[in-house]
């Protein structure tokens, strides 16, 4: 059984990287083959030769992170047990039209990418926004609290109170994470 | 018989997880258990905790009727809602092959609407 998906064309240089070392470092690190088509950016990922298939599934999001503009390095990070990968699609909040999605992903980033630095050093998530998506890589207690606060965004909160909200969960995940 | 095959339907959404263990055909059901079978707080039922805690009962049950290897459904709610599984999934899937259970093939089975029904929330949106 194969399991494949479309990326972007701009990313499946990422994928393959200089000389295809990036893929055969991919492939040895998730010990699946991996099919690239680079006219069409379709990825197949042949899981059955592979010798751990939690770990082929686990593949999967790490070839998806990349294709939402991770970079190989921080998309393998996905490949830890306890790293989750969430998409959300700009799209779904704003609405087809492309001036819409454009405002809201400009105030996703913030001005000199403050918003987007913010979620990422309170929660101690990785955010890639590409296009009409905005990825989001983490652990489970960071990636809950960070993707409500994307959430809010999206819906139109006002950057303040996103903020506060994350202030506010700080010390939960501070709790939930070592325990004091 | 050395090797007998399980079939382990995940339904993960962000409520809840349902995992149902069944034999090849699917119609005979093996084993059941939720996310609300192991924890007590509504809101921690799909965690990856309640997760694991569940797939370790299914791979008890499975353990008792013999059954050493599975493939596996992943779902996700699909349709008109999210198409990508929670964080339960991850979990079961983990808990089981931890506990011994041999796992053959993941597969993705959440239903893609060929454009299918109108979403919730009407015309204008949802007005809060």
């Amino acid at each position: 059984m194969t399991y494949s998906f479309k990326i972007p064309l701009d990313r499946v240089g990422a994928i393959i990287g200089k000389n295809g070392e990036t893929l055969k470092l991919l492939q040895e690190r998730g010990k699946t083959e991996i099919e690239v088509d680079s006219e069409t950016g379709e990825i197949s990922l042949l899981d059955d030769s592979s010798p751990d298939p939690y770990l082929s599934f686990r593949m999967r999001d790490v070839l998806k992170a990349v294709g939402r503009g991770f970079s190989p390095g921080n998309a393998m990070k996905l490949l830890d047990d306890e790293m989750y990968y969430e998409e959300f699609d700009i799209r779904d909040y704003s609405g087809k039209s492309r001036k819409r999605v454009m405002q809201v992903r400009s105030r996703m980033i913030g001005s000199d990418g403050r918003t987007r630095r913010l979620i990422e050093e309170l929660t101690d998530c990785i955010i890639s926004i590409k296009g009409h998506t905005v990825a989001l890589i983490g652990d489970i207690e960071g990636i809950k609290v960070a993707s409500k606060a994307i959430i809010m965004i999206l819906n139109g909160s006002e950057h303040s109170s996103v903020y506060s909200y994350m202030e506010r969960k700080r010390k939960d995940l501070k709790v939930a994470r070592w325990g004091f | 018989m050395s090797e007998k095959w399980g079939v382990c339907h995940i339904y993960a959404s962000y409520n809840n997880i349902l995992i149902t263990l069944t034999d090849l055909t699917g119609a005979e059901t093996v084993a059941k258990a939720t996310g609300g079978m192991v924890v007590k707080a509504a809101k921690d039922e799909s965690s990856p905790f309640a997760a694991m805690r569940a797939g370790e009962l299914i791979a008890d049950r499975a353990k008792e009727k013999g059954i050493t290897n599975i493939h596996i459904k992943v779902r996700a709610p699909g349709g008109n809602g999210p198409s990508s599984p929670g964080p339960g999934a991850q979990g079961v899937i983990r808990s089981l092959s931890r506990a011994g259970l041999r796992i053959g093939r993941i597969e993705d089975v959440t239903p893609v609407p060929h454009d299918g029904t109108k979403p919730k929330g009407g015309k204008r949106g949802r007005r809060v």
